[in-house]
């Protein structure tokens, strides 16, 4: 079996409840049950159904890896360092402008522009940040509206909210940014189809995240309000180890944090969680350790190898090799993840056979825990 | 309401008992009626504002029952008979003026307060006996056996009432003041009110000159002597008769409703002749001799009244005190359990108390009817709920509240009040209600919720009012919070009228009772005055109702205010066309399916909205929906659509 | 005024509230008082209006007045403006010799339980009611009123059906007259509502 199908009764009892909710976002926007608010999943009213596309599509309630990696890929679950790999290299955007605005290296900018430009897209649903800096689901029509949402702030938020209000009769092909876990419930719901949700065929390219952890939308908001005149905020960075550091850049200057300050305002769910690299999409990016500016990039399935083609004929993409060391040291970072999360789970569940929400291979299973 | 003011004396007409108690007022020259709307009470000085320009008295809604009965008894020093009435509520909101006014005195002109009860709670928040304030504050106190004595006793009360220099009380129950009968009307005097305060007391009063309760004691006494006056009058009143054989096997003794039911049930049975009534109309003081001489026609005796045993009581008390020889009566009652002590009294209840007593067997059908009647399912005839109209500003009111209280997510509740909104106990309100007393009583927990922070109290509290209820008990409540900092967010209905009783205008509104023009009294203000935070919306604004609600409780602490103004649709719809045409898209509607799962008919629950499990789709019911277009608002799949519609 | 053959005559109108309950018990009994009968109405009002189950009980006497309540099983008319209403009537006071007139519109109840359990079927609850009855006459009201312009005729239409049918001692001309003293405005449209009820009755007769 795929998913269990239960009720939002489960869903409140073995996550909400239970401190596992990622806030992704799949039980909310189409359920008038179920809103985001103030950094939780509130339910407003009871819906007595015993099966709802809520838990059905939980990145957090039972999920078949297996069945799900076939059904994505066409290959089986093998707990892999970092997925499935068409190809792996590094790239930036060619535009310097776009790079000033980025993160890192700017792909995900550049790679969903051109996808606007030549109509391989029409809509990108992207990450958007208030003048508080909340991070809330946006729909980008051009590729304006998609360099404003460039950058990371880090606090998990419902991406998939704004996927799930667009309606069935919408013809827009859309392009999705995603980090690990909303992409896991993306998979759920394009293998097991929705038929009265937004039509999953719409969906042509899924650029996932690399993510180590995101920060509670609440209590780090909280923290941050203490701290900073939020609207003057322009960017924040985690620079890689062994900074230890948490940057925020306010206008012209920089202030941080000790890095173990701001952990304690991680989303407890995040040490159940076995992806750091996205494995559950076209394209993954993330940023190249020790080289400032540029991106690493997974690249999955064919959709995902056409896009970079397209991004590169048109000028709008320049790639290089990946240092091997780089790679390295990338699917080490992942594999510990991958450790360190299933010894979590099993250390809360007390039972070696009993994953939480996962469900996988016993051979599986050993290798990781090995 | 008809109007009482028919000039066709010796005609017959339908009324109302409380018409007939209006009609009784005229009759008796009043020039002076005051009130607070309240079940089953309104209909007197409604009925009486209606002509009280034409017939040249006062008629007045007032703020609250205590002002109500202050003024009218400020007529009666000026010397106008003056008429003040209300529900059982509505008199213990006015009990202290009451309790002193009694020693107090009133002036040359009669003074008489009407006070309905309403047996079994059909319109009200608990069950109350007014009867008891009669022997708890010595006042003479009458009840109308029907409808005719309901408008002759008038006059005679205030005959009384001069006479004896005392106020007065005619009360009435539900089953009588708002049933209709025959009443044979009399003649309405023409009265030049002339008003004047007489600056030296009535000398009948024989006491110093000023209106005033002290010194107490001796004039409690005096009030003593007062009822010892009307008890004698009470002996040869035409309001209390015996009917029945000399000799009966059982003795009724009964009052106010009782009457008639005891004579139905006494006809049912078809024991006329074995069974004698006697009905009282002067209840308190007791007529004790007339009692006495009824009670020694035979052994047994059966008391029929309601709610509480107060006839029961009395004459049992008063029985004690007869000698050994007279002492010879068995008195079943609501002491024996033949009766209920609670609820509404019924011609079955009745039938039932005497053919248990006398051994009679009575069916209330035929055996096989009843046996037919088995056969049908329960499931036939389903309750009916009470709730919001359709277009109704509190369902989307408390929509609003509902889910502005469960995204904010710290467990907050609302402590409810008096008025149509009452019905947020229930699923026309989506079980927000979660504390319901009596007028003002939602905020005044509020006050203490609001200061239970300092002992880990972390809930969101919100009260609600109706515009009536604001000015009636809320002012003095929402002082406090604002004085001592209780933290609450105060939740107004304005919907421009006292509609749960019959749309009677208030302090808020721009009409008085008799029809004048008023300036409304904007509570913005007097809340903004008082010191408290005020927002203003309208509730079918969901969003931003939803958003304001949000805001304030955001805020955590100190007094707001949230003022939720729409008229009441039942108002709106009189004056007004509807403003949308409204439809369903069938192949929108997901019915019971993920991500719907009948959210308009399962929690919203518009009467209009209506389920239609053969084709798994909700559809409207034009002949109920108003049109007022919140449920589209609501719908997730946009399936509901309201057009605007050109005026 | 004529002898009546049964003294008091009970008569029950039942429905919804806010379908116009006391508007009929009003008509109907201002026609007798004004015929020389006593008449008492009992009613439940006020928190009733939205959306409760409603009853009016009326007593026409002859000789005297009587109390607001009919016993129990002691009916001999029921005026149903709604089916389910009708039949929650026949149960508490219905009796082999009760005549029945039902409007069959259905009012739906709000949702309590949230089960969705819907309207009983309507076929099944008219024969029900015809069951329970000495004799029914179904006279589609709410139907002929909105074909009129307006659903609330349908309370005329069925008074026209009470004094078709002639179990009340009530002559048309006195409905009549009733109509030009409480609705001044609306004489047209009420006689002809009350016509028409009339006639739906007149269909249904023997």
């Amino acid at each position: 079996m795929l998913t269990k199908t239960r009720g939002v009764k489960e869903l409140l009892e073995e996550v909400i409840d239970a401190g596992l909710c990622a806030v992704c976002g799949a039980c909310v926007g189409d359920c008038p049950y179920l809103v985001f608010y103030k950094g939780k999943i509130r339910m407003l009213d009871f819906c007595t159904r015993s099966e709802g596309h809520c838990y059905e599509y939980c990145p957090r309630t039972f999920t078949d890896m297996g069945m799900l990696s076939n059904k994505i890929y066409g290959v089986p679950y093998t707990g892999s360092e970092i997925g499935t790999v068409k190809d792996i290299f590094m790239a930036r955007a060619k535009d310097a402008r776009v790079r000033s605005k980025a993160q890192y290296g700017g792909s995900v900018s550049a790679l969903l522009s051109l996808a606007l430009d030549e109509g391989i897209i029409s809509k990108a649903i992207l990450a958007k940040t208030t003048r508080d800096k909340l991070p809330a689901g946006y729909v980008a029509t051009s590729p304006k509206e998609v360099l404003e949402c460039a950058g990371s702030n880090y606090m998990a938020y419902p991406a998939l909210e704004a996927l799930n209000r667009i309606p069935r009769e919408s013809k827009d092909k859309l392009g999705i940014v995603l980090t690990p876990c909303q992409s896991l419930s993306l998979a759920k719901m394009r293998s097991l189809p929705p038929t009265q949700r937004v039509n999953m065929a719409n969906i042509q390219v899924v650029v996932g995240l690399f993510c180590t952890w995101a920060l509670a939308y609440d209590s780090f908001y909280e923290f941050l309000k203490d701290n900073l005149d939020l609207p003057r905020v322009k960017k924040f960075d985690i620079p890689p180890p062994p900074a230890n550091r948490f940057d925020v850049f306010i206008g012209k200057e920089k202030k941080s944090y000790s890095l173990d300050e701001v952990r304690q305002y991680r989303m407890p769910t995040c040490a159940y969680c076995l992806d750091m690299t996205a494995e559950f999409s076209d394209i993954s990016v993330g940023s190249v350790e020790g080289v400032e500016g540029w991106n690493t990039v997974i690249v999955r399935t064919q959709r995902g190898a056409d896009i970079i083609d397209a991004a590169k004929k048109k000028g709008r993409l320049e790639v290089d090799a990946l240092p091997a060391q780089n790679l390295t040291h990338l699917k080490e970072a992942s594999m510990l993840k991958k450790t360190r999360a299933l010894k979590e789970i099993i250390k809360r569940t007390g039972d070696k056979n009993n994953l939480l929400y996962l469900g996988m291979a016993q051979d599986v299973r050993d290798k990781l825990l090995a | 309401m008809a109007t009482i003011d028919i000039d066709a004396p010796g005609t017959s007409q339908l009324f109302i008992g409380n018409e007939a108690i209006a009609r009784g007022a005229l009759e008796a020259g009043v020039g002076f009626a005051s009130a607070y709307p309240g079940t089953p009470s309104s209909e007197i000085i409604g009925s009486l504002a209606e002509i009280a320009k034409q017939k040249n008295i006062y008629v007045e809604w007032s703020v609250n029952e205590k002002v109500a009965l202050e003024a009218a008894t400020a007529a009666s020093y000026a010397g106008i008979r003056a008429l003040a009435a209300m529900k059982m509520n509505g008199l213990n909101v006015a009990s202290d003026f009451l309790a002193t006014v009694i020693l107090s005195g009133i002036g040359k002109k009669g003074l008489v307060l009407m006070v309905g009860d309403d047996p079994a709670a059909h319109s009200s928040s608990n069950e109350e006996d007014s009867r008891a304030i009669a022997k708890w504050f010595d006042i003479p106190l009458l009840e109308p056996g029907d409808f005719q004595e309901a408008k002759d006793m008038m006059k005679w009360l205030y005959d009384l009432s001069e006479e004896i220099g005392s106020i007065c009380i005619l009360r009435s129950v539900t089953r009588v003041a708002h049933a209709r009968g025959n009443v044979k009307l009399g003649e309405i005097p023409k009265v030049d009110h002339k008003a004047r305060f007489e600056n030296i007391l009535d000398p009948k009063n024989t006491l110093p000159t000023s209106i005033m309760t002290i010194p107490s004691s001796l004039r409690h006494a005096f009030q003593h002597m007062k009822l010892d006056k009307a008890r004698e009058k009470f002996e040869s009143s035409s309001f209390n008769k015996y009917v029945g054989p000399e000799r009966p096997d059982l003795l009724i003794v009964t009052c106010g409703s009782g009457w008639l039911y005891s004579q139905d049930a006494v006809n049912a049975l078809k024991i006329e002749n074995g069974v004698g009534i006697l009905k009282l109309g002067t209840l308190w003081p007791l007529p004790e001799k007339l009692v006495k001489s009824c009670l020694s026609r035979t052994d047994k005796v059966l008391f029929i009244e309601e709610t509480d045993p107060f006839l029961e009581g009395a004459i049992m008390e008063y029985s004690a005190s007869m000698s050994p020889e007279s002492r010879r009566n068995i008195y079943y009652g609501k002491h024996t359990r033949h009766l209920n002590a609670f609820g509404e009294l019924t011609p079955d209840a009745v039938i039932k108390a005497i053919t248990t007593i006398l051994n009679i067997k009575y069916e209330t059908r035929e055996a096989d009817y009843a046996k037919k009647l088995e056969a049908v399912p329960q499931g036939y005839t389903m309750e009916r709920m009470l709730t919001f109209c359709a277009g109704c500003p509190h369902r989307a009111s408390y929509w609003a509240i509902k889910n502005a209280l469960r995204m904010d997510g710290r467990d907050g509740f609302v402590t409810g009040d008096i008025g149509c909104y009452s019905m947020a106990l229930g699923p026309a309100g989506f079980f927000q209600n979660r504390t319901h007393q009596c007028m003002g009583a939602g905020t005044g927990l509020a006050n203490g919720f609001g200061q239970l922070w300092r002992f880990g109290f972390d809930q969101p509290v919100i009260a609600v009012a109706g515009d009536s209820t604001f000015y009636h008990s809320i002012v003095p409540a929402l002082i406090n919070g604002v004085h001592n900092k209780a933290n609450f967010v105060l939740v107004i209905f304005d919907n421009s009228a006292t509609a749960m009783t019959g749309f009677q205008p208030h302090p808020g509104t721009e009409l008085t009772a008799m029809g004048e023009p008023a300036a409304p009294i904007s509570m913005e203000n007097i809340c903004k005055a008082i010191g408290a935070r005020v927002e203003v919306c309208d509730p079918f604004d969901l969003k931003k109702t939803t958003d304001t609600l949000l805001d304030l409780l955001e805020q955590k602490s100190g007094t707001r205010v949230a003022i939720m103004r729409r008229p009441c649709e039942l108002v709106r719809g009189k004056k007004e066309k509807h403003p949308y045409k409204m439809k369903i898209l069938q192949d929108k509607c997901l019915g019971e399916d993920c991500g719907c799962n009948r959210l308009c008919t399962r929690i919203f629950r518009c009467p209009a909205l209506v389920w239609d499990p053969g084709i798994g789709k909700t559809r409207i019911d034009e002949v109920i929906c108003n049109e007022c277009g919140v449920c589209a608002d609501i719908c997730p799949e946009e399936a509901i659509i309201k057009e605007a519609v050109l005026v | 005024m004529k002898q009546l053959s049964k003294d008091p005559i009970n008569l029950i109108v039942s429905g919804v509230g806010g379908q116009g309950n006391v508007m009929v018990s009003l008509v109907v009994g201002n026609a007798l008082v004004s015929e020389g009968y006593f008449i008492t109405v009992g009613e439940t009002y006020g928190a009733s209006q939205r959306g409760g189950s409603v009853m009016s009980h009326v007593k026409i006497s002859a000789r005297k007045q009587y109390s607001p309540l009919i016993p129990e099983g002691q009916a001999d008319i029921i005026l149903g403006m709604e089916p389910v209403e009708t039949l929650r009537m026949l149960k508490q006071f219905g009796n082999s010799r009760v005549i029945t007139i039902v409007n069959p519109r259905p009012i739906h109840a709000i949702d309590i339980t949230g089960g969705g359990g819907g309207y009983p079927d309507m076929e099944q609850l008219l024969s029900w009611i015809k069951d329970l009855s000495a004799k029914t006459y179904v006279v589609a009201a709410t139907e002929e009123a909105q074909n009129m312009g307006n659903p609330i005729l349908a309370n005329m239409i069925l008074i026209g059906a009470l004094v078709q049918s002639a179990l009340l001692p009530i002559e048309e001309s006195s409905i009549e007259k009733v109509i030009k003293q409480m609705f001044p405005k609306d004489v047209v449209v009420n006689t002809k509502a009350l016509k028409k009820g009339m006639e739906l009755a007149g269909h249904q007769a023997g």
